[in-house]
């Protein structure tokens, strides 16, 4: 029972986790993780999502362009971001959801800057858990 | 002689507009003027209890709050949410909101992902929320009673009180078109005759709890009572910043000038998509 009722509690964490302002991720997959490694090729700094655009150099179908969503500007401030956190050719690996119909996008996990090992995160569950601190 | 003529022509005018007012509809309902507020106005917001600082919804207990206190939808509306759920479910999510329209009430209370934050001024509570210039209620505090027949908005006409130290809000006049939504991709339409009644307190002191009664007569078999949290931080990267919902379906571009401007970017379904190949 115990067992039972955190799996649920772990389930509505990670659902928190990845729900973003506007429109509801389920066009990503959240069963299947793809991590990205490339260069940046554009990163937007707008709402309600901001974007990243990849150039991916992984060989076969999963190479070219990639674009990989990520909630707001103003949550992903409160997670440390700023529109300076990366830059046009920045090195990264991106993990990603990828929408399930096989286009190339994605709903944004984790990203690893290759160049310093900086790892940058995007939870909502994160922010929540922030404020319910307080202060 | 002119004197004369201008009051000749001013009987005619009188008569003219006399004889015009059976055709029209009514008159309408005379045009308050507030008072100016005074010093003694202002002081009095400094009793109110203090509701600065940002204000984060407390996600994971919408979506509890959801299993554990369902809507209740009306029968003939049932299957309706059953099949937006199931399409959700499916990796086929409805974007309510993707036409950048505002949440509306009383789901941009429900279901915001999204920091709000409330101004304090005699007479009036304004809400602003983030992510969404659209995100703005307004809601009077200076005695006067809902209008019989408000022009229905999408956040709806809103009154308040205060009793103590909860602020006690009703409004009417929300679009029939506006969701009553449980998530970003499912909700329906509440149909005519939607009524909010709130009651906004602190149950914390950096946790406010607003308890909603929702009637939806046209979709629900009776008011659904529900709460939603909602934590403060003063943080300033919690301060609430500009949010402009249509900016995403945009890429920075240049013209034939060289001037900076915004051109349509690639997408399908709200999602960003890399540039189709050449």
């Amino acid at each position: 029972m115990i067992r039972k009722t955190l799996i649920a509690a772990l389930v509505a964490l990670s659902a928190a986790g990845v729900a973003q302002a506007h429109h509801s991720f389920a066009m990503f997959d959240p069963a299947k993780v793809v991590t990205l490694q490339g260069r940046v090729k554009e990163y937007r700094w707008v709402n309600p999502h901001v974007a990243l655009l990849l150039d991916v150099t992984a060989p076969g179908n999963a190479g070219g362009v990639w674009a990989v969503e990520l909630t707001s500007p103003g949550n992903l401030t409160r997670l440390g971001w700023s529109r300076k956190s990366l830059k046009v050719g920045d090195r990264v690996a991106v993990e990603v959801n990828p929408l399930r119909d096989g286009q190339h996008g994605g709903g944004f996990r984790k990203l690893t800057l290759l160049d310093t090992g900086q790892v940058l995160q995007a939870r909502l569950i994160d922010i929540e858990k922030n404020a319910a601190g307080g202060h | 002689m002119r004197a004369l003529h201008g009051t000749t022509t001013a009987a005619i005018l009188g008569l003219a507009f006399t004889s015009l007012v059976p055709a029209m509809a009514q008159t309408p309902p005379p045009d308050v003027i507030d008072p100016a507020p005074t010093a003694a106005d202002w002081a009095a917001l400094g009793k109110l209890p203090d509701w600065s600082g940002t204000w984060f919804p407390d996600i994971t207990d919408q979506d509890k709050q959801i299993t554990t206190n369902p809507v209740p939808w009306k029968p003939e509306v049932q299957p309706q949410v059953a099949f937006w759920d199931k399409e959700e479910k499916e990796g086929r999510p409805r974007g309510l909101l993707l036409n950048c329209l505002p949440h509306g009430m009383p789901s941009l209370i429900l279901i915001t992902h999204n920091a709000n934050e409330f101004l304090f001024t005699p007479g009036r509570v304004t809400l602003l929320g983030e992510s969404d210039g659209n995100r703005l209620r307004r809601i009077y505090t200076d005695g006067r009673k809902l209008p019989d027949d408000p022009d229905p908005n999408f956040h709806g006409t809103s009154v308040g009180h205060w009793e103590g130290d909860t602020l006690v809000v009703e409004t009417r006049g929300i679009l029939p078109q506006v969701f009553l939504a449980i998530s970003e991709a499912v909700g329906v339409p509440l149909g005519e005759g939607a009524v909010v009644h709130e009651r906004i307190h602190l149950i914390a002191p950096d946790t406010l709890a607003h308890d909603l009664v929702i009637e939806a007569p046209a979709i629900l078999t009776r008011p659904w009572e529900t709460r939603r949290i909602y934590y403060r931080n003063r943080k300033r990267s919690y301060d609430i910043v500009e949010g402009v919902c249509r900016q995403g379906d945009f890429e920075e571009g240049t013209d034939k000038w060289g001037n900076k401007i915004y051109v349509p970017t690639h997408q399908q379904d709200g999602n960003i998509l890399p540039p189709p190949a050449k």
